[in-house]
């Protein structure tokens, strides 16, 4: 059997080793090198100083290695040196600094090369930097340099034409002329930019005076604050003037452009209140509703989902945890919309936004919680989710899809044991046949019932003819005259086939005694005269004054001569009588229709 | 011969397609409605409960079938949708006893009960009408009244037996026709203006206006009942404009509830 013990904590020791070896040989290469210029805007002949800033934990470094500068001219070659030593928490840190003087030689816009150092015997290299070299006579010709003031403010954007929730950066800088001297200042209250949602961004560093030049002019320039503006409407928008108090002095020597931004007191100090110009930002408006799983988030993100767990019991909470990182308009991001299954109950989400205000940008991460709870066991999945979000500087909406989320659910023991033993639920499941019935979705509209119209209008037109029909009645029983007239052709008609009877028996004066009562009978009723008592002739004048056609009157009068003369005819027979009937039937048919 | 022949294909074809499509139909609920009842027996409630929905949305159904939603939804602790259902069982006579006993139960489960302003005698009334006898029965019921009463009218016309008996006693049918008839056009208008609602979710607001941000009027919790106002929503589809039980009226998102 062989012990493993002393070479397992030999492999040990030598890997602690190792791993403390690395960290400080990490240490020692935490080196930084960097350059800078005095100027970065500068007249042709001009000096301007460049410094090459060399810090960290090391023990050799070698002079900088200055390349061929085409545009400038090296004044020596031989720099002046500073040195520092700091100590903090163990470490200690040593910064050298060298300074050359360069002369700009011909105007226009270069690039400083790259100086290399060689420390502990690695070569490091600084960042190129970029320089504009001015014609010293063509700036001084121009016009627009009487037009600005010794000392104003601007407001500077980083996009005057963004889309609708992109970041917009935008700086409040002051501009003096040397000889100025800038000891605070004080921003008034109340600025607004209407449309936006502005924050403002942490500068870490105290605002430094840079040297520029302004049509011509030396300017200093220094960036007071800082905001992230983000339009929430499409339109052009206006940026309101900024306005700050500045306390300002005279100084003595203005010329130095390494002065301190903020020099001491002096007696020539007066306060200043200046305010930018307004600017308009034309902000372009996103097709967002062509795209449905669009968050209103603008900037560039990472976007995730996750689920506490994948395994739980009936009851018990899951949270599902959607976040967005990065940089843009975090805190006007929404959520986006789940399909959950069936059986799950979702309670109200939380959100948690953070913020980080530094490196001149809003960045940060938001995140939605989902708290759902499954009511009965079972596999549940949640489906994949396509969202998506706008990048300005890629100007395309960025697509993610979100993985599907499965868990399951078992039943809960201590759910199941209380339901249990309150289980007093009186009512079971119907199982079996059951009593089906469709049902329709559409409302009873009740004045479409056909048996309602029926029902109304039947009833109506009963009545009505109902009291016709009692009217009628009413009117024969209490108006002689009407029921006289209405009864007036059946008792003529009667009256006229008693007198075929009579004269069937052979009594011919006694028919034509009917025939008469018949015709004079029928001209009396229709006509509400008197029954008896009358000639006639008075029943030829009433028809006369009836307006009616003269052959009509001539066959009554004819008839009723007839009637009268037939006593003194002994020789008439039945058929002269039945011949005289048929004319009266239609004479008085005739006479109905008149009267 | 061929006449008789012809006579019975046409009967069976005319008894085959009139009349076997209804019977399928309810056949096919039958089998479903047995499927999801296995289902319940078994636990999986949530899967019954699937089942028992798709025949409710094919518009075949019966008290058995909201009686046993209601007991699955009470099973998986959603106890908003176990009374909405029990409400509807209780609307069919063969599960109305079964329905009331359920819902005894599950009211008493809630949490939070709802102070109860008592109804006015006439919106009892008219809920009894409408529950009880319906619009239609109601004007079917005026309409014979009113023959009945004009025929009595009219009897008198003609008739001398109790001329006066009759005539006021068709006329007083007549009076009474016309007011059943009002009545069952009231209850109409009320069956469509008014709905019952069942909130289904945990907690509400409801508000002074459809808006997220107006004033909350009072908090409703899960198995609240409300009277929605169907007129005063035309304007709004996500939102509904309802009465609670204590009398104070606002707006609730329509996700929240069930309607019956």
């Amino acid at each position: 059997m062989r012990k493993i013990g002393k070479p397992l904590y030999t492999i040990g020791f030598f890997l602690v080793f190792v791993l403390l070896g690395s960290s400080f040989s990490w240490a020692q290469s935490d080196v930084s090198v960097e350059a800078s210029l005095s100027q970065t805007t500068v007249y042709t002949g001009e000096r301007v100083n460049l410094s090459i800033e060399i810090s960290g934990n090391f023990n050799n470094v070698s002079r900088p290695d200055l390349p061929q500068f085409e545009k400038f001219r090296l004044l020596s070659n031989n720099p002046s040196t500073s040195r520092s030593y700091r100590y903090v928490n163990g470490q200690s840190t040593v910064s050298y600094t060298y300074s050359y003087y360069l002369i700009a030689q011909k105007k226009g816009e270069f690039q400083l090369p790259a100086v290399s150092v060689s420390i502990d015997g690695e070569t490091y290299s600084t960042d190129p930097i970029r320089v504009n070299v001015i014609d010293r006579n063509e700036s001084a010709t121009s016009d627009d340099s009487s037009e600005r003031p010794d000392i104003f403010l601007q407001v500077e954007v980083s996009d005057k034409q963004p889309v609708t929730g992109q970041q917009i950066i935008t700086d409040v800088i002051l501009y003096f002329r040397n000889g100025l001297e800038v000891n605070s200042y004080q921003p008034v209250p109340g600025w607004k930019a209407e449309g936006f949602w502005k924050e403002e961004l942490k500068n870490s560093e105290r605002p430094r005076a840079e040297s520029t030049i302004l049509d011509g002019v030396r300017y200093r320039k220094a960036r007071l604050l800082q905001f992230s503006l983000f339009p929430t409407k499409s339109g052009e928008l206006e940026i309101s003037p900024y306005k700050i108090v500045v306390a300002v002095r005279s100084a003595r020597s203005g010329n130095d452009p390494f002065s301190s931004f903020f020099s001491g007191f002096g007696s020539n100090q007066r306060e200043v209140e200046l305010s930018s110009d307004p600017i308009t930002i034309d902000v372009q408006s996103l097709s967002s509703t062509d795209n449905a799983n669009y968050l209103g988030a603008v900037g560039d993100f990472d976007i995730s989902r996750s689920i506490s767990t994948t395994n739980t019991l009936v009851g018990e909470s899951i949270e599902i945890e959607t976040r967005v990182r990065g940089s843009g308009n975090i805190p006007l991001i929404s959520k986006p919309n789940y399909n959950l299954p069936k059986g799950i109950e979702i309670y109200e989400p939380q959100e948690n936004t953070r913020l980080d205000r530094s490196n001149s940008t809003i960045s940060g991460s938001k995140s939605f919680t989902d708290i759902i709870i499954a009511r009965s066991p079972g596999n549940y999945t949640i489906p994949e989710k396509t969202v998506s979000y706008y990048n300005p500087s890629r100007d395309q909406f960025i697509t993610t899809t979100l993985e599907a989320l499965t868990f399951s659910v078992d039943e809960n023991p201590e759910a199941i044991a209380a339901s249990e033993s309150s289980g007093q639920f009186p009512v079971s499941p119907i199982t079996g046949l059951a009593s089906w019935i469709t049902i329709s979705s559409e409302p009873t509209d009740l004045l479409g019932i056909w048996w309602f119209w029926a029902g109304l209008i039947i009833p109506l037109i009963i009545a009505g003819a109902a009291y016709w029909r009692k009217s009628y009645v009413q009117k024969m029983q209490t108006d002689t005259a009407f029921a006289r007239s209405v009864k007036a052709s059946d008792k003529a008609q009667q009256r006229l086939e008693n007198a075929i009877e009579v004269s069937k028996q052979g009594d011919i004066k006694q028919a034509y005694n009917l025939l008469q009562k018949a015709i004079t009978g029928f001209i009396s009723d229709r006509l509400n005269m008197p029954e008896a008592g009358l000639s006639n002739q008075d029943y030829i004048e009433a028809l006369k004054e009836q307006d009616i056609e003269e052959n009509l009157v001539k066959n009554v009068r004819m008839l009723l001569d007839k009637c009268a003369s037939i006593s003194y005819a002994p020789n008439t027979t039945h058929a002269y009588l039945k011949s005289h009937v048929g004319l009266a039937e239609s004479t008085l048919e005739k006479l109905q229709k008149v009267l | 011969m061929f006449t008789n022949r012809f006579i019975k294909i046409f009967l069976f074809l005319f008894l085959f397609g009139g009349l076997a499509p209804l019977s399928f139909a309810q056949q096919n609920a039958q089998a479903l409605f047995d499927n999801a009842n296995e289902l319940l027996q078994e636990g999986s409630y949530q899967q019954a409960i699937s089942s028992y929905q798709n025949l409710e949305d094919g518009n075949t159904v019966s008290g058995a079938l909201f009686l046993n939603m209601g007991i699955s939804y009470q099973r998986i602790d959603s106890l908003g949708k176990a009374k909405y259902y029990f409400l509807k069982a209780s609307q069919f006579e063969e599960t109305e006893e079964q329905a009331h006993q359920a819902l005894e139960f599950v009211e008493s489960q809630f949490s939070r009960q709802s102070a109860v302003l008592p109804k006015l005698p006439w919106d009892i009334a008219t809920d009894w009408l409408k529950e009880h006898i319906g619009a239609k029965n109601i004007l079917l019921i005026g309409i014979i009244t009113l023959n009945i009463g004009v025929f009595i009218f009219i009897t008198h016309w003609f008739l001398q037996m109790y001329p006066k008996v009759l005539r006021i006693g068709g006329f007083s049918l007549i009076a009474a026709a016309l007011l059943i008839i009002a009545i069952s056009f009231y209850t109409q208008y009320i069956n469509e203006r008014y709905s019952k609602a069942v909130m289904v979710t945990e907690k509400v607001s409801v508000l002074e206006e459809p808006t997220e941000e107006a004033p909350i009027v009072s908090r409703a919790y899960e198995g609240y009942t409300f009277t929605i106002d169907h007129r005063q929503n035309k304007s709004q589809q996500d939102w509904s404009y309802v009465r609670m039980r204590n009398g104070l009226y606002g707006w609730i998102p329509n996700n929240e509830i069930l309607i019956l």
